[in-house]
């Protein structure tokens, strides 16, 4: 491996910008970093340049710890947007600067210098200032700089940011063959998913200082396991559906998933519909691809090689659309569609013409995180909950919706509630009788339920454990995807019966397991704590220890739940997430 | 083609005329009374005051320390400068206000407050008198003087130019292997090279005119601690207009050398950010 | 600048290896340097101003302000303000607005001799006025037979002051009016706007923050200048003598409560004009 960040973690003023980060880049890898600007990616890079320090977590080039070492020690090579050239000196003088610093002999420099401006293709140019060349052609003398002391490693800091797009593209070719034939282990970091689709060999995006997924440019497109990933790169629109023992249920339809799970139990999902995977037809007999739903068409703009519609779904329907790309809000009741020229040719449409609203493929992302109920006593009560700040910040961030329920009776023995589906995420306010109301919702069919005291806001840290094994996956699941969309740090907390010592051997490795399943399945990076104790008190008391704390908790077992999580639960002052897998 | 670019905008002729009138009549008929006052002497009058030995003591002092006075800010002013510009310390922003106070001080003030700090009983100068230090009424207090009142223009033609000095730069030269001190060298002390010239230049061109400050820390000794500026005065004091304005003019002559020199170099750093600026 | 500086700041926070005990005594060492050298040759004068004059108490200092001469010179000095200031100011907006509105040629002659009094030694700027006005100077012998006094007299204070004092609005003015363009002048002028409209309603707002910093530090300068009022005044007590010639007779007749007292008030105009000088650059109108 080439390059190794293990747990990376860099705070600027209590937040953290690079959150636990672990990537390992193999040798040679044409590595891109892509995420909207403020998620870390740059800070990530100077931190492996060595221009910026970590609090936490190590970076390993070429198998040498480097996490203390200086910047000139590293070795690495770094091209900056704006160049950052030595104005006052020529060509030549910045391509040898990093040789003449080694005392390398003159004739050597040269030599290499003369190899290093053919490879970027500006032989001749030596005695040049910068001032005097064009920006294109000054990224390149800095590439060949970064290039002299032959590096381990090339680094790329947003390269092609300031130039026009005809020179970028020139420049991305030339360094993309440079790589190649040097056979160079390159990071570049960009904003741009299309330079990212171009360049790279693996992408990892960033947002909010973590890395959420890594892989190769089409499988992320294709299969993208996070909302943001889907949203991020390219455009998709995300639909609430439910997954049946069938397929992917949308608005009636069944439509064969991509990717093949088989489902325990009905439960609402988050479904991805690429704009181009959207097939619109005159009639619902001329469409070839699955049936959605009927609609209007609302906006037809022509961008040359494709069309970009958007479409306004019958209110029959009730197809619960999410998002696009977030670029606009009040477009998101509206189905984004792009079609080919030949598509066009065969069925040419208007703004306000009706048509039929076909679907190729539908991807399910794996969240288990779909949508919210704010559930509370009256259809008011439950009207505010939906209001509380830190719910309104979550859905927004998740590109989700807030529906409200209202169970007059929650809590009353033997009641029954109103409907035994429960969509999505429950969420209840945290008052004094939490834990009786919360076991009431569990016992009659709430599988994940949010007990959200009044005024919360974003955790800086969520703590995660779960009670019994069959919520363990559950549980890490539920975790990795708020996690994605808060910037946090994850804390697992291991509770042992007992004094100290009692099983230490035994819960160190418990530890470990926890934290190399969160790791491996759910790209979760978290650190880990081991106290003793009853377990709820335990965590009550760990919650006490900070403000800003959130709690993930798997629950498996709903014997004495009331009492057990009155500590808890009961006008606790921190939000907390049950996961509940066990007979209703 | 006329001498001016045509416009939509009102009021060139009121204001150009304005501008032109007054800077006739406050700088032009005057500095022609110098000139003609100084040329109706006889030569060798005026080779006489000019070159006299009182005079030329007078230059030493006056040019010799200026030299001193902006030697010591180009060091004490990037030092300062640097600290202004790069490090945080409580206090900071007061002492970036306080820089400029040498400025917006009456000169007559800094001078006796200067001369009672560092006479022989002075806060400072009785800690250096058991030294065998003498600063008031020496050439050391005309330097220390020349080198207060000129420190603002040292620091201030310094920090924009730091500022500028891109922290990518550095690390570029860092990530390329450069130490802290080659990278000091090779690419921060080229880079404000331009702004240390100017502030020098300035700090000299306003030590050598000094006079305020001067004359009560200085002792105003014939032949050892008399300015230029004050032989002016005496020579004024006893109606000797002629000698006065020869004088004058020699001391306007050094003046002007220097404005040019500052106009070049400035020009020259202009162009040059202009050229990194439009490519 | 502040807010680039701070920038630069955060910057070179925690990066590896830069806690070496080398940066940190570099860091240390430029800190200590700046600090001292500050301190001796700016705030021990400062403090000394003060402690000497209230050395005999303040009723000793009070006292000194009650001497007729010191009264006449503080009022010869707002007199002579009051004059200089505004007509700088018109010069300044006048010169700003021919130099930075207009091309033409000789633009950088005229330029260069704004910048002329900057350049020359006060003296001397006070010696061309005696040269011109003097017993001996161009119009003297003419002054002398209508019997009008410019040196060692009013008039020639205010000619002296307002040489040394008339670049500095003007200097202020037109790199700020260049730097803003003529762009909204001249939408005002194709809406119809005349000449003057323009120049209250939309040049004059533009700039008003670099014209504030400008008449303060020409006040500033007016208040305070020596060597060329010096050359011109005569030092006659109670009738030509300004606050910083009066400090001087004073201190050297060693009455330094009362050289001080005097001083005292000079300096605490420098500190309202650096606490104006900050404000303004406050408000995003950069002075340097």
């Amino acid at each position: 491996m080439s390059i190794i960040l293990d747990q990376v973690t860099k705070h600027y003023g209590g937040v953290p910008v690079v959150n636990d980060v672990s990537l390992d880049i193999g040798d040679g890898e044409f590595f891109v970093l892509l995420g909207p600007s403020g998620s870390g990616k740059s800070t990530l890079l100077r931190a492996i340049a060595g221009l910026s320090g970590v609090d936490h977590g190590r970076i390993a080039l070429h198998g040498r710890d480097v996490t203390h070492l200086t910047a000139r020690k590293r070795g690495v090579g770094l091209v900056f947007q704006n160049y950052a050239l030595f104005r006052h000196m020529t060509v030549a003088d910045n391509i040898e600067f990093a040789l003449r610093v080694r005392h390398v002999r003159g004739k050597l420099r040269r030599q290499r210098r003369k190899e290093l401006l053919r490879l970027v293709a500006l032989e001749g140019m030596d005695e040049r200032l910068p001032a005097q060349l064009s920006g294109g052609q000054q990224q390149r003398v800095a590439v060949a700089r970064a290039l002299a002391h032959k590096p381990e490693v090339l680094l790329l800091d947003e390269p092609f940011g300031a130039l026009d797009a005809k020179i970028r593209d020139e420049l991305r070719r030339t360094i993309r063959e440079v790589q190649r034939e040097l056979g160079i282990t390159t990071v570049l970091v960009t904003h741009d998913q299309e330079e990212a689709f171009a360049m790279a060999d693996r992408i990892g995006i960033m947002n909010l200082g973590r890395l959420l997924e890594v892989g190769a440019p089409h499988d992320l497109y294709s299969r993208p396991a996070t909302r943001f990933v889907a949203t991020f790169l390219g455009a998709a629109n995300l639909i609430l559906a439910r997954r049946t023992a069938d397929g992917i249920q949308v608005c009636g339809t069944t439509i064969a998933a991509a990717d093949r799970t088989p489902a325990a139990n009905e439960h609402e999902v988050v479904a991805v519909v690429r704009p181009e995977e959207v097939e619109l037809a005159p009639a619902r007999a001329a469409l070839t691809t699955n049936y959605l739903a009927g609609g209007v068409v609302e906006e037809v703009v022509f961008t040359g090689a494709l069309e970009r519609l958007r479409v306004r779904l019958d209110a029959a329907a009730h197809t619960p659309l999410l998002a696009h790309d977030g670029s606009d809000d009040n477009a998101s009741e509206l189905l984004q569609v792009t079609r080919t020229q030949h598509e066009q040719r065969g069925f040419a449409v208007t703004p306000g013409q009706n048509v039929a609203v076909g679907v190729r493929r539908v991807h399910v992302l794996p969240t288990p995180l779909s949508s919210f109920t704010a559930c509370a006593a009256s259809a008011q009560l439950a009207e505010a909950l939906g209001r509380e700040p830190l719910l309104v910040e979550l859905a927004a961030r998740m590109k989700t919706r807030i529906t409200t329920r209202s169970e007059p009776k929650m809590g009353v023995a033997e009641a029954l509630c109103e409907s035994a589906d429960f969509v999505g995420t429950t969420v209840i306010a945290s008052q004094t009788d939490c834990a009786h109301r919360s076991e009431w919702l569990l016992r009659r069919g709430a599988r994940d339920l949010l007990v959200l005291p009044a005024g919360a806001t974003a955790p800086q840290r969520v703590l995660i454990h779960w009670m019994g094994e069959a919520a363990r996956n559950a549980t890490l699941a539920m975790s990795a995807s708020v996690l994605r969309h808060v910037p946090a740090e994850a804390v697992y907390v291991g509770i042992f019966p007992g004094q100290a010592g009692g099983r230490g051997p035994h819960g160190m490795r418990e530890l470990l397991d926890a934290r190399s399943e969160a790791q491996a399945a759910h790209g979760l990076e978290m650190r880990t704590e081991m106290r003793f104790g009853e377990v709820a008190e335990e965590l009550a008391r760990r919650l006490a220890e900070a403000p800003g704390q959130m709690l993930i908790v798997g629950v498996t077992e709903l014997t004495r739940f009331a009492e057990r999580f009155r500590a808890l639960l009961d006008g606790g002052h921190w939000p907390v997430l049950i996961v509940y897998r066990g007979a209703p | 083609m006329s001498f001016r670019q045509a416009s939509v905008l009102p009021g060139f002729g009121l204001t150009f005329g304005f501008t032109t009138f007054f800077l006739s009549t406050m700088v032009l008929l005057p500095l022609a009374a110098m000139v003609l006052a100084a040329g109706s002497m006889h030569w060798s009058d005026f080779v006489h005051v000019v070159f006299s030995a009182r005079a030329l003591d007078s230059y030493r002092l006056s040019f010799g320390a200026s030299f001193l006075a902006a030697s010591i800010n180009l060091v004490f002013g990037f030092i300062i400068a640097w600290t202004l510009v790069r490090y945080e310390f409580p206090g900071r922003k007061l002492i970036d206000a306080l820089i400029d106070m040498p400025f917006a001080l009456p000169t007559a003030v800094s001078g006796i407050a200067l001369t009672t700090v560092f006479a022989q009983s002075g806060w400072i100068g009785r800690y250096l008198e058991p030294l065998g230090i003498k600063v008031a009424y020496t050439w050391l207090g005309v330097t220390l003087a020349l080198t207060l009142i000129s420190m603002p223009f040292a620091v201030r033609a310094l920090q924009p130019a730091l500022l500028e000095v891109q922290r990518d730069l550095e690390d570029a030269a860092e990530t390329l292997g450069a130490g802290r001190f080659y990278v000091f060298r090779r690419i921060i002390l080229p880079t404000v090279l331009p702004a240390l010239l100017t502030g020098f230049s300035l700090s000299f061109a306003r030590a050598v005119g000094e006079y305020g400050s001067v004359i009560f820390i200085a002792g105003n000794l014939p032949m050892k601690t008399e300015i230029t500026p004050l032989l002016i005065v005496i020579h004024l004091e006893q109606f000797d207009y002629q000698g006065a304005a020869a004088l004058g003019l020699v001391m306007l002559v050094m003046s002007f050398t220097v404005l040019f020199a500052i106009n070049l170099l400035q020009a020259w750093g202009r162009r040059r950010h202009l050229q990194a600026a439009s490519s | 600048m502040s807010a680039a500086a701070s920038r630069v700041l955060v910057a070179d926070a925690a990066r590896p290896g830069q806690h070496t005990w080398l940066h940190s005594i570099v860091r240390w060492l430029f800190i200590t340097v700046s600090l001292t050298f500050l301190a001796a040759v700016l705030l021990a004068p400062l403090a000394t101003v003060f402690a000497m004059a209230f050395a005999h108490g303040v009723e000793a200092y009070l006292k000194a302000f009650a001497d007729p001469d010191t009264l006449a010179a503080i009022r010869l000095t707002l007199i002579t303000a009051a004059v200089v200031v505004p007509v700088n100011t018109v010069f300044g907006l006048a010169a700003a607005w021919a130099i930075a509105k207009f091309e033409f040629r000789g633009k950088s002659v005229l330029v260069t001799l704004i910048d002329l009094p900057l350049a020359i030694s006060p003296v001397i700027s006070g010696m061309l006025f005696v040269l011109l006005f003097g017993l001996h100077g161009w119009f003297g012998v003419w002054l002398q037979e209508h019997d009008i006094s410019i040196i060692f007299a009013l008039p020639g204070i205010m000619l002296a002051t307002m040489f040394v004092t008339f670049p500095y609005v003007a200097r202020e003015l037109i790199p700020l009016m260049q730097q803003l363009g003529n762009d909204e002048e001249e939408a005002a002028i194709t809406l119809g706007a005349g000449g003057w409209l323009t120049f209250f309603r939309v040049t004059l707002p533009k700039v008003r923050w670099g014209l504030v910093y400008g008449m303060v530090l020409c006040n500033a300068r007016a208040m305070g200048e020596f060597g060329a009022v010096s050359v011109v005044s005569g030092h006659i007590r109670g009738l030509t003598n300004t606050m910083p010639l009066h400090i001087e007779i004073l201190y050297n007749e060693y009455n330094f409560v009362g050289a001080f007292a005097v001083a005292s008030l000079l300096t605490l105009l420098a500190v309202l004009t650096l606490g104006v000088k900050t404000l303004v650059e406050r408000t995003g109108y950069r002075g340097h």
